[in-house]
């Protein structure tokens, strides 16, 4: 409908415009063609009637110089002859002359007595008052001149009937043209108005389209208000410009506080300030923990979303309870440590007993010192190796006691390099008894630190260090037997790689390699949730972790944010 | 009986292969202490012709059971007359045969029971009391 109209309107409006253009043109042409014809009548005709009078008063002049051939006489004969020899050419370079063709007809006529009017203003200062030839060659030029008349008067009357034809046409066109400027100005009139009924038209039914948006609209939001209200998901709206809640549905009043200058919304408002401020509104992600009044701790995990609320830009907070999915993922993790200290069983145990074993040949010794006299050195030394070996047991059970313990679920700050180099301690007697080389490159200095799980973290290192000394079972022995950890910092982020030289990983599960479940290893080994979990912990404390395939083996590399303070200690450093 | 019964010790472990050393020489034995495999085995081919070879199962990256089977395939005036192995490790099995040995003993080990079985077996096996 609408797009019909709006050829009609264009159509109109064009053609409003040509007869407008129209109009004006005839106006104009009209007007300059009356001034023309105007201008032409007036002058039609006079200037042969003009030259009819002087060849009669050349004429008279001649007659009476033959009687009184006087100078004065011969003056005034001279004059009138210049002034009729002057009035020839006009009438054939008139408009009449142009035009009509009885006057142009007589151009070479009038232009033999141009001539014969040149000779005799010649001859007349030589005429002579004695001479008897005199009033004979008067008569003669009278004589000459005579035809002149009747060829004046012809253009004379050819000239009025010019005029009266004319005039005749002026009349008409003062009759007869005038109407059809009113027939333009009438169509232009009315083609004015139909383009302006089509305008209305077009604009009435715009307002109603308009008017049904905003009824649509009005009704989205009332369901959208409706599906927020009633969704189990915890939504509120939030004015960081004003620090204060606008609005939060069932869900959230019961999850958070119903109240809205409740502290933990305040908590929140920080948060989406923040955001807004830093400009990272658009879909980020809100993690935090609650204590609710019957003492309970939840943790939420939501999105912000900018949005137009009541006519203004606000924030729309979307949360879920991720309590329990937290759990689950912390029991899976400790599920999979736990699998992971299983197999660790035999090289703890090695790692324990070997200090004991010490301890029990020292003690051994050490009494047998005992029944000899002066062998008080000797049983001290024995005393000192035992409490050498006794720490040193002590620390592999703190190692054990370490890793194992359950996660926290919870960030803090801590130093990077001191939590690679227990993980990397804690499998060094397993790739000790599997004659794995262990190469540890760490450029972190202690206040390098980032914010996370730290158990997690060092779990997650383990992981990868214990999935690189697996790697080794499956490839054959002519490989260098060499795994490299790696660790520094480069630009306000943390670099960690774990790098063997086991083959690598094949193309298709490399695709799937971060997913649960995808593992090279056999049945009875690892839970194939290793990497899965690496990748939930490292996204938990905004990084990433990579796969990629070197020339020998595998890489694993892991880009861990610095906490603040390290990240501006490590520019410092840097610059 | 063995006038000096001898024995070769081969552990890693430098401060518990020192000990044993020390034990078995305060009691009598001559002691040969390594603490790598390939030393180990260089001595035997030298003709230390130990009574007794006592190794760790894991010898840095040399298998005990290696040392073993190499050593018995030195002529027969050089081997010992007994085997034995020790481990730190858990292990499915704790038969000695099955790691061609004489004797296995899991650590931490009693001294006085290691010298005591070894004097056993060799009085039982060879009738070579070694009069300690």
């Amino acid at each position: 409908m609408r797009a019909p109209l709006r050829s009609w309107s264009a159509t109109l409006c064009a053609v409003t415009f040509c007869l407008f253009v129209a109009t004006t043109l005839l106006y104009i042409w009209e007007n300059k063609h009356r001034a023309v014809l105007s201008q032409t009548v007036t002058n039609s005709g006079w200037v042969a009637y003009q030259a009819q009078l002087e060849h009669v008063k050349s004429a008279a002049a001649i007659e009476h110089a033959k009687d009184h051939f006087t100078p004065q006489v011969v003056a005034d004969l001279a004059l009138r002859l210049e002034i009729l020899r002057s009035r020839l050419p006009i009438l054939y370079a008139s408009e009449e002359g142009r035009i009509l063709p009885e006057i142009a007809a007589m151009q070479p006529a009038l232009q033999a007595y141009e001539r014969l009017l040149d000779r005799m203003i010649d001859e007349l200062p030589a005429l002579h008052p004695p001479d008897a030839g005199t009033p004979e060659m008067l008569a003669r030029w009278a004589s000459a001149l005579a035809p002149l008349g009747p060829e004046l008067q012809t253009v004379l009357m050819a000239s009025v009937a010019y005029n009266n034809s004319l005039f005749e046409r002026e009349r008409t066109l003062a009759t007869q043209l005038a109407i059809v400027p009113l027939a333009l100005l009438f169509l232009s009139g009315t083609s004015l108005v139909a383009m302006l009924l089509l305008q209305s038209r077009r604009d009435t039914a715009r307002i109603a389209e308009v008017e049904r948006a905003r009824r649509a609209i009005a009704d989205m939001e009332g369901n959208l208000r409706g599906v927020i209200q009633a969704a189990p998901t915890a939504m509120a709206v939030i004015d960081p410009s004003r620090n204060a809640v606008r609005f939060v549905n069932p869900a959230a009043a019961q999850m958070v506080a119903g109240s809205l200058d409740h502290p933990d919304w305040k908590r929140l408002i920080e948060v989406a300030a923040q955001d807004v401020r830093t400009g990272d509104a658009e879909g980020a992600t809100v993690k935090m923990a609650l204590t609710k009044a019957n003492g309970d701790v939840i943790s939420l995990r939501g999105h912000l979303c900018p949005v137009t609320w009541e006519g203004r830009p606000q924030v729309l907070v979307v949360m879920i309870d991720t309590t329990r999915a937290q759990h689950a993922d912390l029991q899976s993790l400790q599920a999979a440590k736990l699998a992971a200290l299983g197999e660790m069983a035999n090289a703890l145990s090695h790692e324990i007993n070997q200090p004991l074993a010490v301890i029990r040949m020292a003690v051994a010794n050490a009494h047998r010192h005992l029944e000899t006299e002066g062998a008080r050195d000797a049983v001290a030394a024995k005393l000192e190796r035992v409490s050498t070996q006794v720490d040193r047991a002590k620390r592999i059970i703190e190692q054990v006691r370490h890793y194992g313990r359950l996660p926290s679920g919870t960030a803090e700050i801590f130093p990077l390099g001191q939590a690679i180099e227990l993980a990397a301690g804690s499998v060094a007697e397993q790739y000790r008894s599997a004659g794995i080389r262990l190469a540890l490159q760490l450029d972190l200095p202690p206040e390098h630190t980032v914010s996370g799980d730290r158990a997690m973290l060092e779990h997650v290192i383990v992981n990868l260090l214990v999935n690189a000394r697996d790697a080794f079972a499956l490839q054959d022995d002519t490989r260098p037997r060499t795994v490299w950890l790696r660790a520094q910092a480069q630009e306000g982020r943390a670099v960690i790689e774990v790098e063997d030289a086991a083959g690598g990983i094949s193309d298709d599960l490399m695709s799937r390699i971060f997913e649960p479940f995808s593992t090279t290893k056999v049945a009875q080994k690892g839970t194939g949730l290793g990497l899965a979990l690496a990748r939930s912990v490292v996204r938990d404390m905004n990084g990433q972790i990579m796969a990629e395939n070197m020339r020998y083996g595998a890489c694993f590399t892991l880009v861990l944010p610095l906490a603040p303070a390290a990240a501006s200690s490590a520019e410092r450093e840097a610059a | 009986m063995i006038r000096e019964p001898s024995i070769l010790i081969c552990d890693d472990e430098a401060d518990l292969a020192g000990e044993l050393g020390e034990f078995f020489a305060a009691c009598g034995w001559r002691a040969m202490v390594h603490t790598s495999a390939p030393d180990a085995l260089e001595a035997l081919h030298a003709g230390a012709a130990p009574t007794c070879l006592l190794t760790d199962l894991r010898v840095g990256h040399f298998s005990g059971a290696e040392l073993v089977s190499a050593t018995r395939r030195l002529p027969n005036q050089l081997q010992p007359l007994i085997y034995c192995i020790m481990t730190g490790h858990v292990l499915d099995t704790t038969a000695a045969k099955d790691f061609g040995v004489d004797l296995l003993y899991l650590k931490p080990i009693d001294p006085d029971l290691v010298l005591s079985d070894i004097q056993s077996f060799l009085e039982d096996t060879f009738k070579l009391p070694t009069g300690t």
